[in-house]
């Protein structure tokens, strides 16, 4: 008999609301570490709640959420990420007037021992940055900017990575980028959370899956599971593709 | 030429600290401290009691006032107000620190006591040394302020550049949100900004005050003259605030020089000199369209604020018991009360006219101006003007002249369309300090402080008949704009306010819609003028001061912004109160209702609604827990 591992990240019963409107409805699910979930779901279905949520920017009504064991509900953004949580935020999360340097050296704003590693190994992940490194990130390119925000989770030795819509706007090659990134962050035991309105690339990187509409849970299981009729009767076949 | 030059300089070093500390907590934390010379007040006030009347040595005084004393006050207003500020409206936002500038210095008075003499030391050691190079003559507190401008720009461009700490300040404008995300807490680092803020208001303070002079208009003149320096920052550049600051000094200081000491206009134009400035920059700004709302953090930040917002509740309008039942009261008042507590009524309900346009122009239409009471003013001396010098009748002068005021409203609202809230809020208090120095101090106007006499009808002499009538002109204006509000014009007015990009794709003109507004605005503000004028049987050019008027809004919007009666209410409450406590308590607690009023606006913080709309929505609150109470006991009974 296997005995689990407690999950990294605990939710249960989540519930969102902005006024009077439900974003987020009793959501329930577990991350076991170093473990990857993607999150699917049409537009409006409460992916990014999730995620903000999750990372402390909007407060739940109802619910908690535990992380290693510790229960952050309600916990300030820096907080949670000083736990060990990187929320990776849908557009380019980055400082853009900050050049990619100090950019970096913002992501390690709260661990500075460590500083002069953590850059060193940005720049040799994405070696594209060490050229820019004085450059104002708001004169990268779209893929240079998601790169930087990429690097600025990927240098701090995270325990969970939450990734919202990462590949969005992105040229293929690009995308390929940035799953290989996250494939090996994976391999040095972060956990992934990642959201995707195109599933396809998303279920080939994620051990499981959860199907969001409306701010409900409409399905979740494992990815060898989610076949594409299941996907195209959730997600339409547009983005089922 | 030098003389007036190394003059020039010193009161530019001023304004300069004053705009780099404004620049920078606006940019960091979204507000823009319009209690930077109370806070300047504050601190330079206790340097004196600590130097001055107490005796202690001159460094230990300023290290204790101006590095313990003015981060400690900074600290505390960032704890109990400035942290709540970021997500509120930019109505509320404004008119928070509004009510702390009006608040804080009569509470410092109250604490530490009330100066008689206005001249203060400054940091230089008495006798103040002088030294003449090259020609001119430099004192030691010029030099100690060009030294204090050098240490702040070399350690603030330091820290900023060049230490974690700095970047952290910079992060945070970028976004917030991201900062957070980063493990840094925002508010630790605001905390910061606001402390670091709060010690150059107290430098800014303790330095002017030799040649401003320790006085609570002093400071607060100072800081609306730094505010033309930030206005051409575009609320941001730091480099180009402290340049055009330290050249705003140099100007005033070398047109001294071209100009006849002693002149009237000389005492007009000098003081007016950054206005001047600030009116060209914004003219600048607006032409190439730059002068617009700038986006407060980034992209995440804003989509988490519009989705914390959620949508706005409609406002519930059934009600109109309440109001006739105050109007019913106020009206009572005369009949009751004596003669000299009935002249204040009238005044107070004569005030009530001038607020209720605030109500239209900043309630209604979501304007926010600082001037209204400029136009009161515009329409107090021009009606008594017409009475007293052409024998007018006083009535037909007050409605002619609000006529005649309503075009320079209009033309105001016309040059403020395509600006943003903050910058609307500056441009109309400069509108009404230059008016204040170049209209209403003229000696035709200001007759040494006396005013022009302007009789009162001669059927209406009496303070319990003008009362009345007074009343009977407020509840006619007040019935107007309630049905304004009700039309289909009032709708549109609503709709602009709420959304100009949702209204232009209606095929609603933002233009017709805002001139209306200012039209009426203007109007009802002169007319409210007028019988002020008509209250006091003259009109005074001192009780139209702007900084009077920041006082009038703080009330008006403490009571409420939106409802018709809470014009009256706090009209009256404006005009009763501080005679109450002059009456009834001692002496020094004659500043406590301005205290108040303050620190009403202060709590808008935390209930922006104001304190008419909490009250109402409390009782409503009460009365639907009762419901809720008795009917599970109904639901029981009908089971038995």
């Amino acid at each position: 008999m296997t005995v689990t591992a407690p999950p990294l990240l605990a939710v249960r019963d989540l519930t969102v609301r902005y006024g009077a409107a439900h974003a987020l409805r009793d959501v329930t699910f577990d991350v076991p570490p170093n473990s990857a979930l993607a999150v699917l779901g049409p537009n409006g279905a409460g992916k990014s709640t999730l995620a903000r949520a999750l990372s402390g920017l909007v407060p739940p009504v109802a619910g908690t959420v535990v992380f290693e064991g510790r229960d952050v509900t309600g916990s300030t953004p820096d907080a949670i990420r000083r736990a060990g949580l990187v929320h990776l935020p849908e557009g380019r999360g980055v400082f853009p007037s900050l050049t990619v340097m100090e950019n970096l050296r913002m992501a390690t704003a709260c661990d500075r021992r460590r500083r002069a590693a953590a850059v060193d190994r940005a720049f040799e992940i994405f070696p594209a940055l060490r050229e820019r490194q004085r450059q104002a990130a708001g004169t990268l390119s779209g893929g240079e900017q998601q790169m930087l925000s990429l690097a600025r989770a990927l240098m701090v030795d995270p325990r969970l990575v939450i990734a919202d819509e990462l590949s969005l706007g992105l040229a293929p090659k690009m995308v390929d980028v940035v799953f290989e990134s996250l494939r090996r962050a994976r391999a040095a035991g972060v956990a992934v959370l990642m959201i995707e309105q195109f599933a396809s690339r998303a279920l080939g990187f994620a051990d499981h899956c959860l199907v969001l509409q409306r701010g409900r849970i409409a399905w979740s299981g494992g990815t060898d599971e989610a076949g594409p009729e299941l996907l195209s009767r959730y997600l339409g076949d547009a983005t089922a593709a | 030429m030098l003389s007036y030059v190394v003059a020039g300089l010193a009161l530019g070093a001023i304004y300069a600290i004053a705009a780099a500390s404004l620049v920078v907590t606006h940019v960091s934390s979204g507000v823009f401290n319009f209690a930077f010379g109370a806070m300047a007040f504050a601190v330079a006030r206790f340097y004196y009691f600590l130097y001055v009347e107490h005796g202690w040595p001159l460094p230990l005084a300023a290290v204790v006032a101006i590095g313990l004393f003015g981060p400690g006050l900074g600290v505390l207003l960032y704890a109990v107000l400035f942290r709540h500020l970021r997500l509120r409206s930019p109505l509320v936002r404004i008119v928070a620190t509004i009510g702390l500038s009006v608040a804080l210095p009569p509470l410092v008075n109250l604490v530490l006591g009330q100066l008689v003499n206005v001249t203060a030391p400054g940091l230089a050691p008495q006798p103040v040394a002088v030294f003449r190079p090259f020609g001119t003559v430099v004192d030691m507190n010029q030099l100690i302020i060009y030294a204090a401008l050098s240490v702040v720009l070399v350690v603030g461009t330091g820290l900023l550049r060049y230490t974690d700490t700095g970047l952290k300040v910079r992060a945070l404008v970028d976004s917030e949100a991201l900062t957070a995300m980063s493990g840094v807490s925002p508010t630790r680092v605001s905390l910061g900004v606001w402390a670091f803020s709060a010690l150059l208001a107290g430098l800014a303070g303790v330095l002017v005050a030799p040649t401003a002079g320790l006085s609570v208009d002093g400071m607060t003149f100072l800081m609306a003259a730094a505010f033309a320096a930030v206005v051409a920052a575009r609320l941001r550049n730091l480099p180009t605030a402290v340049a055009v600051a330290l050249a705003m000094g140099v100007v005033t200081s070398v047109i001294q020089r071209y100009l006849d000491a002693d002149s009237a206009l000389s005492a007009q134009i000098v003081p007016s000199v950054p206005f001047l400035f600030m009116l060209v920059f914004l003219i600048a700004h607006a032409l190439r369209g730059r002068a617009g709302d700038a986006p407060a953090g980034g992209a995440l930040d804003r989509a988490i604020r519009a989705e914390a917002a959620g949508a706005p509740t409609a406002t519930n309008r059934s009600g109109f018991v309440a109001p006739l039942v105050t109007l019913g009261v106020v009206a009572c008042l005369p009949l009751v009360l004596d003669d000299f507590w009935t002249g204040l009524t009238g005044t107070g309900i004569a005030l009530a006219t001038a607020l209720l346009s605030c109500t239209l122009v900043t309630g209604e239409g979501g304007m926010i101006w600082l001037c209204q009471i400029t136009f009161a003013g515009f329409g107090a001396l021009l009606a008594a003007d017409l009475t007293a010098n052409s024998g007018w009748p006083p009535l037909a002068a007050v409605l002619v002249s609000a006529l005649c005021v309503v075009p320079v409203g209009v033309a105001l609202g016309l040059l403020t369309i395509r600006l943003g809230n903050l910058y609307v809020a500056l441009v109309t208090l400069t509108f009404g300090l230059l008016a204040q120095n170049l209209v209403f101090l003229r000696d035709r106007f200001y007759n040494s402080g006396q005013g022009i006499y302007m009789p009162r009808p001669e059927w209406a002499l009496d303070n319990r008949t003008f009362a009345l009538l007074a009343l009977a002109v407020f509840a006619v204006l007040g019935l107007f704009v309630v049905n304004l509000r009700r039309s289909t014009a009032g709708l549109a007015v609503t709709a602009v306010r709420w959304s100009e990009a949702g209204s232009r794709t209606l095929g609603l003109g933002i233009v017709p819609v805002k001139v209306l507004v200012s039209a009426v605005a203007t109007f009802v503000a002169a007319v409210g003028g007028g019988f002020l004028a008509l209250a006091y049987q003259s009109a005074l050019p001192d009780s139209f001061n702007p900084f009077t008027g920041l006082v009038w809004l703080a009330v008006l919007v403490t009571v409420g912004a939106r409802p018709v009666v809470g014009a009256l209410v706090a009209g009256v409450a404006f005009a009763v109160l501080p005679s109450v406590f002059q009456t009834y308590l001692p002496t020094r607690w004659a500043e406590v209702p301005v205290i108040l009023f303050g620190f009403g606006a202060v709590m808008l913080a935390r209930n922006p609604e104001g304190i008419i709309a909490m009250h109402a929505r409390q009782l409503r609150d009460l009365s639907r827990w009762r419901q809720s109470r008795r009917e599970p006991a109904i639901a029981q009974g009908d089971l038995a």
